[in-house]
């Protein structure tokens, strides 16, 4: 698929582009940086596609979404303000979602974009803001030290590439060596949702409401029926489009009555086979999920309880300790101002 | 090659009429490059960035190429169990941002900082 030697040059020069993105004192020569490791993943990609005929590779759109999606997150890595890290990885995750509709994955693709662009990446965004200082007035808005300097970014790129080229070795072995899919029909799954055939075939007129299906074979594409009249009818889809409903004489006999008879919608969708799959063949993973979260959920709120109260109680405590020892101490330099015209006794009336 | 044979694909619902395409090994091939790329730049984000932010940012850039692998050969064998995994990959991304986000406000009320190297002396 492409020449060892070739993609390794590339990883390493990529390898190179990337510390040299990285953020670090001094002179800073980011803009370099990603521009070569660009330049490797694009002559990577480009080399991969090379030797293989057009109708293999993936069409124009993989390479538009790869390329926003990996620059995303290069720049997410390198990024020294975590506000633009995070936006940056939105558009990874935006892409990434691009890539999920090419591979005809639709529902996952907008669930990654509801769930990761809009519910954690907001979230995290509340946290950045929590948790960054405001400048002060009059004064510049300074990066962190720590932003701005990555920690050990040649050993942790030489690790990182070393691991890429080892994942890359699939790409002449692993690969090519894999068994040639199966020609699944997801249409079969169409043979466990009678209500769905009925109603699609009625709403489009192919059926009346007191018809009854005799006969279903979604491999090759036939409904038969029997009308409320009794005739007996025989719905098949032609390899190209639409398909004929032709009525069946007694004597076997058939007479077309109506061309693109097939309705468009009579096919399973991928929310419909994600969800068979999901509930019919994982269902136990879906209690196991339904617990991480609740965990999850119950943790967070523990973890980021402000423990005010206990402060409170503490802060009394040592005014009523303090007031104890010394009767001259006045509360009213170390208390909140209600403690203040509060005699010392109602205090540790309010301690117990 | 041409503007059609490059976009043809850009709709490919798999339950279309007939039998869905097949993927080929090359296609596939490209696919699973974007996600190792993408899940080594995570890594090494994850290592060299101090900020702790930025480094559970970084774990989910390798969800995200973990999914992106997992979609890929479910697409390439027609599985949809590749799907399905994606799912609970994104239960437990959003599980750990709720944690780790909880976990990193408790620190910086601590600290005033979102150094990680600040917290090198944890003792338990």
């Amino acid at each position: 698929m492409i020449n060892p030697y070739l993609l390794f040059g590339l990883l390493v020069v990529g390898a190179v582009g990337v510390v040299m993105a990285l953020p670090r004192r001094g002179t800073n020569p980011q803009v370099l940086g990603a521009a070569v490791a660009g330049l490797a993943g694009g002559l990577l990609m480009l080399f991969l596609g090379l030797k293989a005929g057009p109708d293999k590779i993936p069409n124009l759109f993989f390479y538009v979404f790869a390329a926003v999606g990996l620059g995303g997150a290069l720049r997410v890595i390198t990024h020294p303000r975590p506000v633009y890290a995070a936006l940056y990885f939105i558009m990874t995750v935006l892409a990434s979602a691009g890539l999920f509709l090419l591979l005809s994955a639709e529902f996952m693709a907008f669930a990654l974009i509801i769930v990761y662009a809009g519910a954690i990446l907001i979230t995290y965004l509340f946290v950045i803001m929590l948790a960054t200082q405001a400048p002060e007035e009059g004064q510049e808005d300074v990066l962190a030290d720590y932003d701005t300097r990555a920690n050990e970014p040649v050993a942790a790129t030489v690790i990182g590439f070393v691991l890429l080229a080892a994942l890359t070795v699939m790409l002449f072995r692993g690969t090519s060596a894999l068994p040639a899919p199966a020609k699944a029909n997801p249409d079969l799954l169409l043979a466990d949702m009678p209500r769905k055939v009925d109603r699609l075939l009625e709403t489009n007129g192919v059926m009346g409401p007191k018809d009854v299906i005799d006969r279903t074979d979604w491999n090759a594409g036939v409904v038969e029926f029997t009308t409320a009249a009794g005739a007996k009818m025989v719905l098949e889809r032609s390899v190209g489009k639409g398909g004929t409903l032709s009525e069946v004489a007694a004597d076997g006999t058939r007479k077309v009555v109506r061309e693109n008879a097939w309705p468009e919608d009579l096919r399973v969708t991928n929310a419909e086979l994600l969800g068979f799959n999901l509930l019919r063949d994982h269902p136990g993973t879906i209690e196991i999920a339904g617990v991480i979260l609740l965990m999850a959920m119950l943790g967070a709120v523990v973890l980021s309880r402000k423990q005010v109260q206990i402060d409170e109680d503490a802060k009394k405590a040592r005014v009523t300790q303090l007031a104890q020892a010394d009767p001259s101490f006045d509360p009213g330099s170390e208390s909140p101002i209600e403690l203040v015209q509060q005699p010392a006794s109602s205090l540790e009336e309010a301690a117990r | 090659m041409n503007m059609t044979t490059l976009t043809t694909g850009f709709v490919p619902t798999l339950a279309q009429a007939g039998f869905p395409e097949v993927m080929s090994q090359v296609t596939l091939g490209h696919y699973l490059v974007v996600a190792a790329i993408m899940f080594v730049l995570g890594m090494i984000g994850f290592l060299t960035r101090r900020n702790l932010i930025i480094m559970f940012l970084c774990t989910e850039l390798m969800f995200q190429a973990a999914g992106i692998a997992l979609i890929a050969f479910g697409r390439y064998h027609l599985d949809f169990s590749g799907q399905t995994f994606v799912i609970f990959v994104l239960t437990v991304a959003a599980a750990e941002a709720a944690m780790a986000l909880a976990l990193i406000v408790l620190l910086y009320r601590r600290k005033e900082s979102l150094n990680a190297e600040e917290w090198k002396d944890l003792q338990g």
